[in-house]
Order: structure tokens, then sequence, then C-alpha cells
């Protein structure tokens, strides 16, 4: 463990933001979001969660798969495969935990997603440990921790005076190499740190239950009670570090010397939404908001774990607080572990 | 919490039930987060979740779009009570012009409004420039219509757009357009957008792609105020749900005020189409 003080880690910062893509906490219009920045004074260092997960950087909401050129009967097209170096630096546990459960599905399946291959190996994660529980978050029940080190590279927690470093992997290590932020080692940290927050120490667990139930509940009234009021649109989907489901749509870019451009995007989708399951010739297999939203909750606690391993949630709390009409999914998780 | 508008409300609920004369009660119910919440009433034992409070903030005329179709083939569209504040109830109006929703089958609960808060506590913002304290159309109406100052609407929300030059406003809303994330929360939430297709939302692109970039995100909120013109009821609901905060009632109002002013017309103070809507007949425009 390494002991840097704010004026180090700023350096660092800026020297990062030189270097390479740096993606930090940023205040955009009174909104703290992950966004590029171009040097050090510019990210914050203490702040809540920001309103959106890091999810974009990884698997952008609009990304360019391939291009086209067709002049007259020739068809060309070139693969676009993403080679930027990209560090995400004050990136909560919860949300690099969030990139491993979309790693089970895109990395661990064969084969895997080769665009998101390309952003998960370029990017270096930066994690800073939140220092309380936000309203709304429950990352302590869902396998996660404020201070969880465990999906980061370097963790990085306040302590009196500076910040405690730690290089979580090989990767982590070899950014932190050369750097202040490598040196001064056997600093009393132990006297540096105080206790846990209240708000961590006390967290209320809330218990996940078992995909088997689930499935016995799939007729429940409950899911009419919580969905009846759903608007349909996609703000849980969207702010959620998880949710990985896309569209893909070809578009004409422009005509260019007789040549007609095409790109062929893929863009974020929402179970949530309308026209999720709608098919070829108008059929909508999930036509009511209660069945949608059903659904979004039974592939985060049930389908993706059967699936592919991990819970589809990590306890970020985002959708809870973003819901316009005061849909909780820590009250659908009470209801189903209750439900007799 | 307002014990006797809430009292009112279950009673009246109760009764529309039991009665048979409305299948489902759409009213609000507590919530520990966000103090009330839209709620279903179908049994009259449920009755008494149904309150009112200073957080019935949410426009629920917009549900009735989801009880249009019968709920079994062969049935007749269920009969819904709704609560309404009076800038609600402007949205049944403008429901009611554009047939679509059957006068007979909705019940009006009105309620004697004194103004609601947002999440934090303060006043919500529609209620600052609002004196109604009335529906505009309802069939039982409960509390005391306090007795208020008239608030003349002078649009001064709007002076901070207009002393901008139209570079400086192009760049004002490309800022704000930015942060979208395209979750089209502020269109779910409309009780005027209610098209089976939106055209923003197309699956051959005709008009916008799917992309979650600057010229779509500006292309769908510039057009979907201009299809509200005339039919926005500023109940500000696009406004509240937006998770990005974009202030989207500078839009929907300064098209609010060219109406009034040109057409004398503000969307549902009366059961009119909006005159931005006609029929193209063998005369050709009305305009």
């Amino acid at each position: 463990m390494r002991f840097t003080t704010t004026k180090e880690l700023q350096a660092w910062l800026d020297r990062l933001a030189q270097e390479t893509d740096l993606i930090a906490p940023r205040d955009v219009d009174g909104h703290v979001l992950y966004r590029p920045v171009a040097s050090g004074d510019e990210v914050l260092l203490e702040y809540e969660r920001p309103e959106l997960s890091a999810k974009t950087y990884l698997l952008p909401d609009t990304e360019v798969l391939l291009r086209f050129e067709r002049r007259g009967n020739d068809v060309t097209q070139e693969e676009v495969l993403p080679d930027r170096q990209q560090v995400i630096f004050g990136l909560r546990p919860c949300d690099a935990h969030g990139f491993v459960a979309i790693d089970a599905l895109f990395l661990e399946q064969d084969p895997a997603d080769a665009y998101y291959r390309h952003h998960r190996e370029r990017t270096t994660l930066v994690g800073l440990a939140c220092p309380r529980m936000w309203e709304g978050c429950f990352c302590t029940s869902v396998g996660g921790a404020p201070d969880d080190p465990t999906h980061l590279d370097v963790l990085l927690r306040e302590v009196d005076g500076g910040y405690a470093v730690e290089a979580v992997t090989e990767k982590g290590e070899a950014l932190l190499e050369g750097t202040a932020l490598s040196g001064v080692e056997g600093l009393a940290l132990e006297e540096r740190e105080g206790e846990p927050a209240p708000s961590v120490a006390d967290a209320e667990q809330v218990v996940v239950t078992e995909p088997a139930k689930w499935r016995a509940l799939f007729e429940d009234q409950m899911w009419m009670r919580h969905g009846e009021r759903c608007l349909s649109c996609r703000i849980c989907t969207y702010v959620c570090p998880t949710c990985r489901c896309f569209d893909v749509t070809d578009r004409v870019v422009g005509v260019k010397d007789g040549a007609t451009r095409i790109e062929r995007i893929r863009v974020w989708d929402a179970c949530t939404s309308t026209n999720y399951r709608r098919a070829a010739g108008g059929h909508n297999s999930r036509p009511t908001k209660p069945g949608r939203l059903r659904n979004r909750f039974y592939c985060k606690f049930c389908y993706y774990p059967e699936d592919f391993g991990p819970l589809g949630c990590v306890g970020c709390g985002r959708c809870t607080v973003s819901c316009p009409v005061d849909i909780d999914i820590t009250e659908v998780m009470r209801d189903v572990a209750e439900a007799g | 919490m307002n014990e006797s508008i809430t009292t009112e409300i279950r009673q009246k609920a109760k009764e529309l039930l039991e009665s048979g004369q409305v299948d489902c009660v759409i009213g609000y119910e507590a919530s520990a987060r966000n103090g009330a919440r839209p709620a279903f009433i179908y049994d009259p034992a449920d009755a008494d979740r149904l309150i009112w409070n200073e957080y019935c903030i949410h426009n629920l005329v917009t549900y009735l779009h989801d009880k249009k179709k019968p709920r079994k083939r062969g049935e007749e569209p269920p009969r819904i009570a709704v609560v309404v504040k009076p800038c609600d109830s402007r949205a049944i109006n403008v429901l009611l012009a554009e047939q679509q929703i059957e006068r007979e089958r909705i019940f009006v609960i009105g309620i004697a409004c004194e103004g609601v808060q947002d999440e934090a506590g303060e006043p919500a913002v529609r209620c600052n420039r609002c004196a109604d304290r009335v529906p505009v159309v309802y069939d039982v109406l409960l509390g005391e219509p306090p007795e208020v100052t008239p608030v003349e609407d002078d649009y001064a929300d709007l002076a901070q757009i207009e002393e901008m030059s139209p570079n400086e406003r192009l760049a004002f809303w490309l800022r704000e357009f930015d942060r979208c994330i395209r979750c089209y929360a502020c269109r779910q939430v409309c009780p005027g957008c209610y098209c089976t297709t939106c055209m923003f939302e197309r699956d051959d692109g005709l008009w916008v792609d799917i992309g979650i970039e600057l010229p779509q995100k500006n292309m769908f909120h510039l057009g979907r105020a201009l299809h509200l013109a005339g039919r926005c009821v500023e109940c500000n609901e696009c406004e509240r749900v937006c998770p990005m905060g974009l202030p989207l009632s500078l839009l929907n109002r300064m098209l609010v005020r060219d109406v009034d002013a040109l057409f004398d017309h503000r969307a549902g103070r009366e059961e009119a189409l909006s005159p931005l809507l006609f029929e193209l007949g063998e005369e050709g425009s009305p305009l």
C-alpha cells in the first residue's frame, strides 16, 4: 500500500490526460458524469455516484461496426475496430463490478464480442472508493463493497491528508510505474485511516432470491402492481452499469464521388421499451408495461445468473433514484424474497 | 398528507368500484422514497391505499392511453376514474378533442389544488405561475378551492432565451441536448405523445436514425416540441422526469406563448383541437 497527496494525484492526472484518453467524473452543467477530461483540475475528487455508469466507454451508446462503400455494383467494406487506449479514473467499485457482469456474456461466451474486447483490453480502471453508501444503493447485498478493489486495476481510498493507493493488477502496477504514485511506501496508513462510515457498516442487506423462486413467481400479481405505473421509458436500462442490450442498423452517411457510404451502427436498446420485442409482421410478445418491467428484473436475478453466471445487478441504485414513478429495485427484491 | 381530501378520495373510489361504475381508479399511493406515486386500484378493499398530499406531482392522465383497449377480446374497454389536478385536467380536454378517450368511460375526480412539490421539497416550477385551483373538467370536486391572488403568467422564464442571438440559442440548446441520453422518458410521460409509432423511432429511420448522437437528439427534441404546439398543457412532466435535467419547458412554453398570441388558444382550457391541427377539406387549408 502506498500513499499520495492530493497535489501529487493532480499532477499524475495531468500527465495521464496528456498521454492517454482520460475519462473521469466531471461536473457537466450541474450533473456529475464520467466524461473525457483534458486536465487534472477538471477531475472531481469529491462526488457521490456519477449519474450515469461508465458503460458507454466499453460498450458505446452508439458505435460504428462497419463501413461500406457502394459504387455501381462494387461494394467495399471496412471493419472498424477501436484502438483507443483509455484510463477511467474515479470509477466507483460498483461500476467496475458492472463490467465484470458484461464480461460474462461479451468476453466469456464464444465467440467473444470483438468490439467490446478491444475496448476492454485497452482500458485501465482506476477506482476511487466510496466514502459511504449513497441514496438507494446496496452493493454490499450483491457481492460488492464501497471499497472493493476486486474488479479494478488500481484502487484509491481517501485517507487523512491524501489517498491510499493500491495496485490491484499488473496492468495497474504498470500504470503507476515510474510515477509519484508508485513511490513512498511504509507510511503508517493504519493511522491515517478512520473507521468505515456508519452508512457502510450498517447498510441494510437486501436478500437476493434464487432463480428457481423467481421462476415460480412469474405469474404473480406483484408484476402488475409494480409494472402498471411504469412509463416504458429507458431510464433504468440506460443508467444501469450492466444492461447491455443493443440494436444494429445500417445508415447512409453520404454520397461522395459517385459512391454511397453506409455505416453499420450498434446502439443501446432497452427491454422496457415498447418496440423491443416487436417482430416482423408486427407481433409483440411483450405487449404490456408490467410484462416488460418484469423482464428487466428477471434478466438481472434469474436469466442472466442462470445462463452466464453473475447477477445482472451490482447494487448501484441508479435505476431506483432516477425512476420518475418510483419503481424501486430493492422493493421488488424484497417482495420476491417475502412472497409465499 | 391532506387527511380530508384523502378520506374523500378513498370514499369516492370505494363507491365507484363497488357500484361497478368504474373498473379501475387511477390515483396516488404513499411512497417512502418520494412521498407519493401513481397507483391503480381495482378492488374496493384496496381503496384505502389512496392518498392525497403535496407530492402528488405526476400527471395521471397519461395512463388513460394504456386503458383504451379492452382487457379481453370482445369485451368493452374498461371505465376508468382518474384523480386530476387543474393542470392535469387540461390534458383530458385535449384527449377528448382529439378523440383519444370517451367522456362516458372516464370519471374525473378533480382536486381543488393548493400546489405540489418536487422531490427537493420546493414548490413545483409549474405551480409558481399557476393560479388555477379548480380543474377545467371534473365529475366530482374534492377539497375547498383556496382563495388565491391570480398570478399573471408573464413568461419570465423565457426571458433568458429571448435575450440570446440565434447563434447563442443554437449553442445553448445543443449544449443541453448533448446531455440527453435518448431515453424517451419525456415522450413516454407526455399525455399528448401517444402515436403508435413515433416518427423518431421508425424502423426505417426515415427522419432520424437510432443513433444516440447530437443530430438525432436535436431533431427529436425540436420535433417533439413542434408536434405539441397548441397541444402542450404545460404540466411540465417532461422536464420533471428528464434524468439529465433538460429545460424542456422553455421549448414548449415558447410555442405555448406564440400559439396563444397568434390564435388565442391555450391547450385544454376548452375541449378544442389545436388551431395548428386541421382537416384539409375541399376548400383547402382553413388557415
